[in-house]
C-alpha cells in the first residue's frame, strides 16, 4: 500500500498537495513575512543613518558655536520642520509659488541657525545649514518608509508593501550617499557636484569679482574678442547660489549671445564615471524653479543655452570629489573655450555658469 | 557582508608650484581649499597653490 514506486501513493500526494494548499491560502502572508524581513533590515539601516546624522550635526554645532546654551533642543525642533508645497490643481503660477516656499524655508533655516550663535561666520553657517538639510532629509526618509511598512503590516496587505520593496533600494542609495557626505561637508572639502564651480572658479582667479545675487559671484573677462560673464556660487561656503537671479540681472543690462552651463549630471548605469558630455539646454538640477527661470530668460531673449556635463553617481556627486572627476577639470575648461569659439563671433558676449555646490571651491 | 572588503576614503591635496609647475601630493588637512596658496615648493624656492583636492578609496 505504501510502496515507494507507486505514483498514487497517498502520503506522497499529501506532501505535494499540502504546500499547494498552503500557498493558495497563505501565499500573500508568506510573501509579506519574507519581504518584511528585508524591509526591516533597510529601516534599521535608515534609522542608523538618521541617528548618526543628528549626532554629527549636534557635535559640529557644539564645537563651532560660541555659546554656553545646549543647542540640542533647538536642533531637534529644526529637524521636524516640514514644507507644505503649494497646491497645483491650477498650475498657473506654480513655479513662483514653489520658489517662494522654498526660499522662505531657506531664509528661515539660515536665520534660525544664525540665532544659535550670532558670531557664526558665513562658511560655518552654510555648513550647519547643509548638515541640517541632510539630517532632516534622513529623518523624513526613515519616517516615510517606516510608516508605509507599518501600515502594510497593520492591514496585513501584501500589495501595499510592494511599492516600499520597489523603492527601497533607490532610497537606500540616496540615504547612504547622504550619510557618506557628512565628513566632506564638515571639513569643507570639494564635492563631485563642485566640478562646475571648480572649472569657472579657476577662470575667475586674479580677476575683480562682485556679488551679483544672493551668494553668487560674477567676474568679467575677455577671451579672443568675446566678453565672458563668469558666474558661480560664492565659495568656499557650502552653497549653490542663485544663478537664475544673476542671469536675469546680466541679461537686463547686457546683450547676451549665448549661455554655457557646466554641471555634474547623474550617470546612467553602465556609463563611465567622470565622462564628459556636451549638449543643449539648461544643465541645472534642484527642484526645477531655477531651471524654469533660466529657460524663461533664454527664451524671452532668444539666447541659446549650451551645456557641458560631467557624469557621476549620486554618491560621487555629494561626497568628496573623486580623483577621476578632479582630473577632468582642465579638460572641461578647454572644452568651454572651444565651445565659445565654435558658437560665438568676435564682439559677442557669453555667460558661463558653473552650476553646483561650491563647498571648498573659492574663486 | 562576510567577504566584502572594508572601504575607506582617503582625502588628498595636490599642490602645484607656480614657478617650476611640479606637483606634490599630500594628505588633506582641515582648512585646505582649492586655489589657495599652500606652502613652499620642495623642489625650488617657489610657492605652491592647491590645484586639486580629491578622495581615493582604499580597500582593506
Amino acid at each position: 500500500m505504501f510502496s515507494m514506486g507507486d505514483d498514487t501513493n497517498p502520503l506522497m500526494m499529501l506532501i505535494w498537495i499540502l504546500p499547494i494548499i498552503l500557498f493558495v491560502f497563505y501565499g500573500q502572508q508568506i510573501q509579506l513575512l519574507v519581504t518584511s524581513g528585508e524591509i526591516k533590515k533597510g529601516i534599521k539601516k535608515l534609522n542608523g543613518f538618521r541617528v548618526n546624522s543628528k549626532k554629527e550635526l549636534i557635535d559640529y554645532v557644539k564645537k563651532n558655536i560660541d555659546s554656553t546654551v545646549d543647542p540640542t533642543q533647538k536642533i531637534e525642533q529644526f529637524l521636524d520642520y516640514f514644507t507644505i508645497m503649494p497646491v497645483d490643481m491650477d498650475p498657473n503660477g506654480i513655479v513662483e509659488k514653489v520658489r517662494h516656499t522654498v526660499r522662505s524655508r531657506e531664509d528661515y533655516t539660515r536665520n534660525h541657525v544664525k540665532s544659535l550663535s550670532p558670531k557664526l561666520n558665513e562658511i560655518e553657517l552654510s555648513r550647519i545649514q547643509t548638515l541640517l538639510e541632510i539630517a532632516s532629509s534622513l529623518q523624513m526618509i526613515h519616517k516615510i518608509v517606516n510608516h508605509m511598512f507599518l501600515t502594510a503590516k497593520k492591514q496585513k496587505n501584501y500589495p501595499l508593501i510592494l511599492p516600499v520593496q520597489m523603492i527601497l533600494p533607490f532610497l537606500m542609495e540616496h540615504a547612504k550617499a547622504m550619510d557618506a557626505a557628512i565628513p566632506a561637508f564638515k571639513t569643507g572639502q570639494p564635492l563631485g557636484d563642485g566640478i562646475g564651480p571648480m572649472v569657472v572658479g579657476k577662470m575667475m582667479l586674479d580677476v575683480e569679482k562682485e556679488i551679483i545675487s544672493f551668494q553668487t559671484v560674477l567676474a568679467k573677462i575677455d577671451y579672443k574678442g568675446r566678453k565672458l560673464f563668469l558666474l558661480k556660487a560664492e565659495g568656499p561656503a557650502s552653497t549653490v547660489g542663485r544663478p537664475d537671479d544673476a542671469l536675469q540681472k546680466i541679461v537686463h543690462d547686457n546683450k547676451i549671445d549665448a549661455v554655457i552651463m557646466i554641471d555634474a549630471a547623474l550617470k546612467m548605469e553602465g556609463e563611465d564615471s567622470a565622462s564628459v558630455a556636451r549638449g543643449f539646454g539648461a544643465a541645472i538640477g534642484g527642484i526645477g524653479t531655477e531651471k524654469f527661470q533660466i529657460e524663461h530668460i533664454a527664451t524671452q531673449n532668444n539666447i541659446p543655452i549650451f551645456s557641458i556635463v560631467i557624469k557621476q553617481s549620486v554618491k560621487e556627486a555629494i561626497t568628496l570629489m573623486t580623483k577621476e572627476i578632479a582630473d577632468q577639470a582642465d579638460n572641461v575648461r578647454s572644452q568651454v573655450y572651444e565651445m565659445i569659439l565654435e558658437n560665438t563671433l568676435e564682439g559677442q558676449s557669453v555667460v558661463i555658469i558653473g552650476v553646483g555646490n561650491t563647498s571648498g571651491v573659492p574663486q | 557582508m562576510i567577504f566584502s572588503k572594508e572601504k575607506t576614503t582617503l582625502a588628498y591635496t595636490i599642490e602645484k608650484c607656480l614657478k617650476c609647475e611640479k606637483l606634490h601630493k599630500r594628505d588633506f588637512s582641515e582648512g585646505d581649499i582649492l586655489f589657495a596658496i599652500s606652502s613652499k615648493c620642495t623642489f625650488c624656492d617657489g610657492i605652491t597653490n592647491i590645484e586639486k583636492i580629491f578622495g581615493e578609496i582604499l580597500e582593506r
